[in-house]
Parts: structure tokens; C-alpha cells; sequence
């Protein structure tokens, strides 16, 4: 099958699977074994960051790939984790055995697995980096410009399917607090307006003075908006408890 | 074939990657991939409007605040009732339905508008908002993507709220959308002005945007700039001569 209709198969392939509640490692296992259809590379593999930010192997295309990403992580060093870290790809010319001063640890353990040319592209989400494609090949040499656009373009969509994923399983957690997040907020707002019409204060001194009084207070802020809406607390409290301005 | 059609969305969303899909990308995505004049996407709960996470050009914007200030219209028909709300020819109406928006809305250059609940699992959030500068029904293609659109937008913005700090909007939401905080400010103005409760002060807001056709909104920023005050003499919807600011 020619590289391009290869590449669309794939992601086609991985947008089906969201449409059913599917499995993350299963798609991503999918995206590792593409990647080696796809980009001319023999061996494929997937780190995600656990939400205390380590990388897990997530999929690998290979038992071997396997081993060397776990071995990666152990010796903490590599292109997997320099990718992680600097948020970049980053994409070896040189030969693999040619770069031992680099990866002391990581080098010759891949060299002796059979691999001579190592990359890694980012999975990036909102300026943050969740984790990284590695795709390792046994002869040097660089990624052509096109597989490393289409490289990326896989590891994209997988992010986003991530996210999306994540987020249907967490969606009635999520639209509660979306909805507690909205609430709390009309009802500071509705108090701000409350303050500033009996008070005379700005909006933002009518949100500052009721945050000084819910801190000194340790009080919530929602709550303090609510009693200043159900006039519960005067106005006259509030004021006494701002800062003072220096006269 | 429903894989294709969510491929290419996530695609153009994939697309702004770099920066996260914010609201505004993804309204633009809505209004691309259908090839519609505008999109813009509307947050619900409870029955009532809660402002808008996005709209890509400024009649999608006007036809959001419409519903927002009317409380009716496509988008909410279309969470209220949870299903797609199809007018091809707003101009031309087979129903007549939302007699305060239609005029307004075609007043402001759309001639077909469409609403697509914002479904998650079995929960609404809002809804999706296309519309188009000239009449017409939407063909197999257009529905069937606006669909997976309303489903993909839907985990999109939840996905803005993923990491926010508890009792908190997420940032992209906060920075990037519109959910008309000063309409409540303003509520708490006039309940004040009126020794009302917030609920009536709404209401005496709603009144007044929707007699002097004005954006509530709009409406909102005079009293909060101290331009307007209510006053307990006129009734709710009649405006005294000084209620206004000239």
C-alpha cells in the first residue's frame, strides 16, 4: 500500500476507535505498529506521562522495543526523555553508535538490540508536553521531512484523542464542577454588584473587600457573596474589614 | 463512514495543537468543516443560557446573545428538547416559532439556522449554533458532521475545565469565553436599587433589554457604569422616561 494511503488508513483507523468508549493502550498500540508501516522505521513506541509526570511505556510495536523503552526510563536518559523534557523532537542523523558521549547508558544497550538510528516527537496539549512517540530504525540516518510531518500528525491526533477519552470518562465529575465553578461565580458577581450599589465601591474594590473578609475570616468566598445577596452581612462589615489605605 | 468524519475534525483541531484547540479554534472548525457562515457554541444547565464559549464572527455572536437575552431560539430548543433544531429558511418559516429572535436574526443576515445539543454520554451542556447567510437545508454530510461536531465540541470544552482548581473555570474558558458576568453584577446592582432579590432584578433587567430591543448585556454594562437605575415605580417591562440614558 503507498505511504499516503497507509498514513490515512491509520488515522481512520484511530478516529473509529473513538467513536466506541475504546481502550487508550489498545489505540496507541495501534498508532506504534502504524508508525512502522508508515514512516520506514522497524520499531515503534508510545511514553505517557502518569499524572505524577514519570513516562510509562504505554504501547510498543515490539517485545524488544518493549525492553529498550523500559531501559530507557531506568537509566533516565535518552531521546524519548530529552523529548519529553525539552517539549522538541528530536530527530539523531548521526549513528547511534556514534553518540555514546550523549546516552553513556542508553547507546550501546540499543546498539546491541539491533538499533542504529533513534527519534522521538513530542505529544504536546495546551504548552504542556504528555509524553512522546519514539520510533527507532536499524541503519542511520535521519526521518525524511514528510515522515516527520506525518509522524507528528499521527502523534496529534492520538493526543487529542487522549484528551477527549479522558474527559468522557470523567464527563459527569467534570460538567458538576463546571457547573459548581459557574454558580459560585455568578453568585460573587451578583454580590459584587450588591456591594457596590450599597457601598458606593467599585466592582473591584467590592470583590476585594469581600476577599479580605473571607480570608480573615476563613471563610469561603461564595459563602460571603451569598450572606452579602441574602443581606445576612451588612455592607458596613465588609467596608470595616478592608485594608486601610494609606492617607 | 463516521471515522473518516471524526479523522478530519480532529484534524483541524489537531491543527492548533501547539497552542490547545482554545474556544475560539474550535468554533472555527465548527463553522469550516460544515461550510456554514458562522458557528458558535453556547453553554447551558438548568434551563437557563450560561453564556457563550465561542462564536465565529459577529452575527454568530448577535444570534448568542439574542438567545441569551430572549431565552429562545435554535440553541435553546435544541438542549431543551435534546435533538437537532433544523430551520432551513428563518426568513420564511414552515413553523413559526421564536417570534421575538426570527426577526432579529434575519434582521442581522441569517437565513438558515441550525441547533445540535452538546451531548456527553447522556448529558446535555449546551448547545452548537450554525447558521448561514442564505436559506437552505443542511445536506446528509453537513448534518451527519455537525453531529459528530456538537459530540467532539461538547468534550472539547469539558476539556478546558479538566484542570482547573476546584470551584474554578478552567483558564481556557475564563480567558476565551463569554459567560456575561456583568449581566450579575448588574443583577446585584438593581436588587439593590430595588430591595429585590437577584432572581426579580433579572428579570426587571430582561424586561427592559427586550422592550428597548437592546442586548442584555448592553443593558447590563449602564447600570454597572451607574448610566442606568431602576426604580420601584415603572412595572416590569415599562420603562420610565428617566430609566433610560439618553
Amino acid at each position: 500500500m503507498p505511504k499516503e494511503a497507509l498514513l490515512i488508513r491509520t488515522l481512520v483507523e484511530l478516529a473509529d476507535s473513538l467513536v466506541d468508549d475504546f481502550d487508550v493502550v489498545e489505540l496507541l498500540s495501534l498508532l506504534a505498529d502504524r508508525c512502522v508501516e508508515v514512516l520506514g522505521v522497524s520499531a515503534a513506541g508510545v511514553m505517557l506521562a502518569a499524572p505524577e509526570g514519570d513516562l510509562r511505556v504505554v504501547a510498543s510495536s515490539s517485545e524488544a522495543m518493549r525492553v529498550l523503552e523500559l531501559f530507557e526510563l531506568q537509566s533516565d536518559e535518552g531521546p524519548c526523555l530529552d523529548c519529553y523534557r525539552s517539549g522538541e523532537a528530536v530527530l539523531l542523523d548521526e549513528d547511534l553508535a556514534a553518540v555514546e558521549g550523549r546516552w553513556p547508558r542508553f547507546a550501546p544497550v540499543a546498539v546491541q538490540a539491533g538499533f542504529r538510528s533513534a527519534h522521538a516527537l513530542p505529544m504536546h496539549l495546551r504548552g504542556s508536553v504528555i509524553g512522546a512517540l519514539n520510533l527507532f530504525a536499524p541503519h542511520r540516518g535521519a526521518l525524511s521531512a514528510d515522515d516527520v510531518a506525518a509522524g507528528q500528525a499521527l502523534a496529534d491526533v492520538a493526543t487529542i484523542a487522549i484528551l477527549q477519552q479522558r474527559v468522557a470518562a470523567e464527563s459527569r465529575v467534570l460538567i458538576d464542577q463546571l457547573n459548581t465553578a459557574l454558580n459560585s461565580r455568578v453568585v460573587i458577581e451578583q454580590a459584587k454588584g450588591v456591594l457596590a450599589e450599597r457601598s458606593g465601591l467599585s466592582m473591584e474594590s467590592a470583590f476585594e473587600a469581600m476577599r479580605h473578609y473571607a480570608r480573615n475570616r476563613n471563610l469561603r468566598l461564595a459563602d460571603v457573596a451569598r450572606s452579602v445577596i441574602d443581606r445576612t452581612l451588612a455592607p458596613g462589615a465588609l467596608s470595616a474589614a478592608r485594608p486601610r489605605r494609606p492617607s | 463512514m463516521a471515522g473518516a468524519r471524526l479523522l478530519h475534525i480532529l484534524g483541524r483541531l489537531a491543527a492548533g495543537a501547539a497552542t490547545g484547540p482554545g474556544p475560539a479554534r474550535l468554533c472555527e472548525v465548527c463553522a469550516e468543516v460544515t461550510a456554514m457562515t458562522g458557528a458558535g457554541i453556547m453553554l447551558m444547565s438548568g434551563d437557563v443560557a450560561r453564556g457563550s464559549v465561542c462564536s465565529s464572527n459577529p452575527v454568530s455572536a448577535l444570534i448568542e446573545d439574542l438567545q441569551y437575552t430572549l431565552g429562545e431560539g435554535p440553541c435553546v430548543d435544541a438542549y431543551r428538547q435534546d435533538r437537532p433544531v433544523l430551520e432551513p429558511d428563518l426568513a420564511e418559516p414552515g413553523v413559526s416559532r421564536w417570534v421575538a429572535f426570527t426577526p432579529r436574526a434575519v434582521e442581522a443576515g441569517a437565513r438558515a439556522v441550525f441547533g445540535f445539543p452538546l451531548r456527553v454520554g447522556a448529558i446535555s451542556i449546551g448547545a452548537l449554533n450554525l447558521y448561514r447567510d442564505h436559506p437552505g437545508p443542511l445536506d446528509d454530510d453537513q448534518h451527519a458532521d455537525a453531529l459528530v461536531l456538537a459530540g467532539v465540541a461538547a468534550r472539547a470544552v469539558l476539556a478546558m475545565q479538566a484542570e482547573a482548581p476546584p470551584g474554578m473555570l478552567g483558564a481556557a474558558l475564563e480567558a476565551g469565553s463569554d459567560f456575561r458576568f456583568v449581566v450579575h453584577q448588574a443583577a446585584g446592582m438593581v436588587s439593590a436599587q430595588l430591595e429585590a432579590s437577584v432572581g426579580e432584578a433579572l428579570i426587571r433587567l430582561r424586561a427592559h433589554a427586550f422592550a428597548l430591543d437592546r442586548p442584555l448585556a448592553a443593558v447590563a454594562e449602564d447600570v454597572v457604569a451607574r448610566r442606568l437605575r431602576f426604580s420601584d415605580t415603572p412595572a416590569p417591562g415599562q420603562i420610565g422616561p428617566g430609566d433610560h440614558p439618553t
